[in-house]
């Protein structure tokens, strides 16, 4: 387009292709938000919780195996208190296990355990709810599969010293995101009135949204100690 | 808007294609590090844990 003479129509032309561009930049803006929030949270989420994970596995091995006679219970709050292991998810699958369900820890792509509202129990307690929060999309997506776990599959948490395995009872597929009962010690929406060794997933569904949640409960079958070649229990295998 | 950025490119045809991309690429690193992270929690997209409706301030 030549600046020789702008006439009226041909200024109203040059605001039009202007606002189309600027539309055009916009729909590229969001598909590359896309892009972002899908894929490169992932391999950034991924990568950390690559590097965090090996870090405890070191620190772990570096404290001496598993039984050394120390109830060791590999508490390190900071970098980690063990690994997830979901064979429904997947054969190989594992997640990191972090305090805290803020943002910031869950962007690591890591699975973080309840302080709040209601506190989570930790696995090796008495009694209670050990409560988890992971992300369903972007981040590591490490619950994205969390509609595989059906009734009756093993969740194995592996702490430094223990492998805990948990057997699911019971899945509710949507739910409030105000629906904090579900984190109770005693988690009576899922149908169980005593206090018992409980374990429960939650993260965000349907997927690519936040409007409800997924939840999953589980029970501690056994404990099994770890062994010095870390052996994974029957249910990893 | 597109046409006056190139306009005022330097150089032919080709260098201003390659500055093109250069601006390209540092428009998208600048969403993917600063602009996106930033926007991302202020979007109901991602939160996954059950709470008091306070997961805003937290």
């Amino acid at each position: 387009m030549s600046t020789s003479k702008p006439s009226g129509r041909r200024r109203a032309a040059s605001v039009i292709s202007v606002i189309g561009e600027l539309l055009i930049t916009g729909g590229l803006v969001l598909a590359l938000f896309v892009v972002y929030s899908l894929w490169w949270t992932n391999v950034l989420a991924d990568r950390h919780a690559a590097k965090a994970s090996q870090k405890v596995r070191q620190q772990w091995a570096q404290d001496g195996g598993g039984n050394n006679g120390t109830p060791a219970l590999g508490l390190d709050t900071k970098d980690g208190i063990g690994f997830l292991h979901v064979p429904a998810m997947g054969r190989n699958y594992q997640v990191l296990v972090k305090k805290g369900t803020s943002t910031k820890v869950l962007n690591e792509g890591v699975a973080g355990y309840y302080t709040d509202p209601t506190p989570a129990a930790m696995p090796w307690d008495k009694t209670g709810n050990f409560t988890l929060a992971a992300h369903r999309d972007g981040h590591g997506a490490k619950f994205h599969n969390i509609n595989k776990i059906h009734t009756g599959d093993a969740v194995v948490f592996e702490s430094k010293d223990t492998w805990y395995v948990y057997k699911v009872y019971k899945v509710l597929d949507q739910t409030s995101k105000y629906d904090v009962a579900v984190t109770d010690q005693v988690p009576k929406e899922s149908g169980r009135t005593k206090p018992g060794r409980y374990i429960t997933l939650t993260t965000c569904t349907p997927v690519y949204t936040s409007r409800y949640r997924y939840v999953v409960w589980g029970e501690l079958v056994r404990t099994q100690k770890v062994d010095a070649q870390r052996t994974p229990p029957p249910e990893l295998r | 808007m597109y046409g006056w950025i190139w306009r005022h490119l330097p150089g032919n045809a080709w260098v201003r294609a390659l500055i093109s991309l250069v601006l390209a690429l540092i428009v998208v690193y600048v969403l993917f590090q600063y602009v996106f992270p930033w926007a991302e929690p202020l979007l109901p997209f991602n939160d996954v844990t059950v709470d008091n409706g306070m997961a805003a301030v937290r």
